[in-house]
C-alpha cells in the first residue's frame, strides 16, 4: 500500500498496526486512486482549449494533480473537459465521445460558451452541452484563467471522494 | 458609401472601358469604390464577363464568392426589379492599376440560379457551395453542390433575412440514434 501518512490523517481511517498493516474500506482506496490519476480527454473547440493548454504546461503544470496524463483516445480516459463553443454539427460528435469512454467518467464544462452558450445566442450553437451531457464541474469565465480549471479538478476530486461503489456517472453521488 | 464617386468618360478606369466596350447592354450599373471597380451584371452575361476578366484582363485570383439578402433594403430592391438576393464575386489581378473589382448579380427569388464558375476557377467549389448552403442559391454547373458547414439533414438556409436568428429549435433537438446508426 501506498497511503502516506498524511492521508492517514486526513480522514482515512486506516490504523497503522506494527508498522505494516494498515485498515481501511473499498471505497477509500478505490477513491483515492481515481480521484489522483485522472486522466483527462481533451475537447478543445475554441479560445478555453488555449488556457486548457497553459493549465497543462509547466508553469501552472496540472501534473501536480495527477492529471496530466492527457488521452486523444475517449477509450483511455475519464474525465471530459469540454473547453469551447459546441456548434449542433459538433453535438453528436462530443456525444459520441462522452459514450465511448469507459465508467466511470465525469465531465468539466469550461468556459461560458460550453456551460449556456456565451455571446453566441444565435441557431448554430448549444446552449450549454449540459442540455445533452451530465456535466459535474462548470467553470465559469470567458475564457477562464487556469488557475479556474485547477480549480476544477480539484472539485471532481473532491467530488470522487464522496462517490461509493458500484457508481457511474449517472449516480447521484451524495453530496 | 461614402467611399463611392462618380466615374466619368475622362476619368474611368481602363478595366471598366474595357467592360463597357465589350458588354455594353449587361452592365446594370457600375462604381468606382475606395481600392477598386463595383459593376453589377445581369445574369445571362456573367459567366462570359467573369471569364473575359479572367482571361483578357488578368483578373486571376477569385477572392471571394458570397450573396446578400436585401430583402430588408428596399432602396437596393427598387434599383434591380425587385431582385431579392445578389450574388457577389471578389477577383483580383496582380497586374496594372485598378487590383480589385467587385461583380454583383441580382437573382430573383423566383429563379435561384446562377452558373457556376467553378469552370473558370476550381477554388470556386467551396464558395459556391457555401453561397448555396447559406442562401440556397443553385449554381449550375457545380460538381458537387450539397451542404458545406451546417450538417446535410438541416432544414433552411440561414444567412437569409427570414430565418431566425436564434433557429427553429434546431439547437435543442437532437437525433443521437441515427447518428450512431
Amino acid at each position: 500500500m501506498g497511503l502516506a501518512k498524511t492521508d492517514i490523517q486526513n480522514g482515512h481511517r486506516a490504523e497503522p498496526t506494527d508498522g505494516n498493516i494498515l485498515t481501511t474500506t473499498i471505497d477509500k482506496v478505490v477513491n483515492w486512486g481515481r480521484r489522483n490519476s485522472l486522466w483527462p480527454m481533451p475537447f478543445g473547440t475554441a479560445c478555453c482549449a488555449i488556457e486548457m493548454m497553459a493549465t497543462l504546461a509547466s508553469k501552472y503544470d496540472l501534473s501536480r494533480f495527477g492529471s496530466e496524463a492527457i488521452r486523444f483516445s475517449p477509450r483511455q480516459s475519464d474525465l471530459l473537459i469540454v473547453s469551447g463553443r459546441i456548434s449542433i454539427k459538433m453535438m453528436p460528435v462530443l456525444k459520441r465521445i462522452y459514450d465511448q469512454m469507459p465508467e466511470p467518467k465525469w465531465v468539466i464544462s469550461m468556459g461560458a460558451c460550453a456551460s449556456c452558450g456565451g455571446v453566441f445566442d444565435t441557431y448554430t450553437l448549444i446552449q450549454g452541452v449540459d442540455q445533452f451531457l451530465p456535466v459535474d464541474v462548470y467553470i465559469p469565465g470567458c475564457p477562464p484563467r487556469p488557475e479556474d480549471l485547477i480549480d476544477a479538478v480539484m472539485q471532481v476530486q473532491r467530488k470522487i471522494d464522496k462517490g461509493t461503489l458500484p457508481k457511474g456517472s449517472e449516480v447521484a453521488y451524495n453530496e | 458609401m461614402s467611399e463611392e464617386k462618380e466615374i466619368t468618360e475622362e476619368t474611368q478606369p481602363l478595366v471598366l472601358k474595357r467592360l463597357r466596350e465589350k458588354f455594353p447592354d449587361a452592365l446594370l450599373a457600375d462604381v468606382e469604390v475606395s481600392n477598386g471597380v463595383s459593376v453589377v451584371v445581369n445574369k445571362e452575361n456573367i459567366f462570359a464577363l467573369l471569364a473575359y476578366l479572367k482571361t483578357e484582363l488578368a483578373y486571376t485570383f477569385l477572392v471571394d464568392i458570397t450573396a446578400v439578402d436585401n430583402s430588408n433594403l428596399e432602396s437596393e430592391l427598387i434599383k434591380y426589379d425587385y431582385a431579392r438576393y445578389m450574388v457577389v464575386y471578389q477577383l483580383y489581378t496582380f497586374e496594372g492599376e485598378t487590383q480589385r473589382i467587385r461583380v454583383k448579380v441580382p437573382v430573383h427569388e423566383k429563379d435561384l440560379k446562377v452558373q457556376s464558375v467553378t469552370k473558370l476557377w476550381k477554388g470556386a467549389n467551396w464558395l459556391e457551395r457555401e453561397t448555396y448552403d447559406m442562401f440556397g442559391i443553385d449554381f449550375e454547373g457545380h460538381p458537387d453542390l450539397q451542404r458545406i458547414l451546417m450538417p446535410d439533414d438541416f432544414d433552411g438556409h440561414p444567412l437569409r433575412k427570414d430565418y431566425p436568428l436564434r433557429g427553429r429549435g434546431e439547437r435543442e433537438r437532437f437525433n443521437f440514434d441515427k447518428q450512431n446508426a
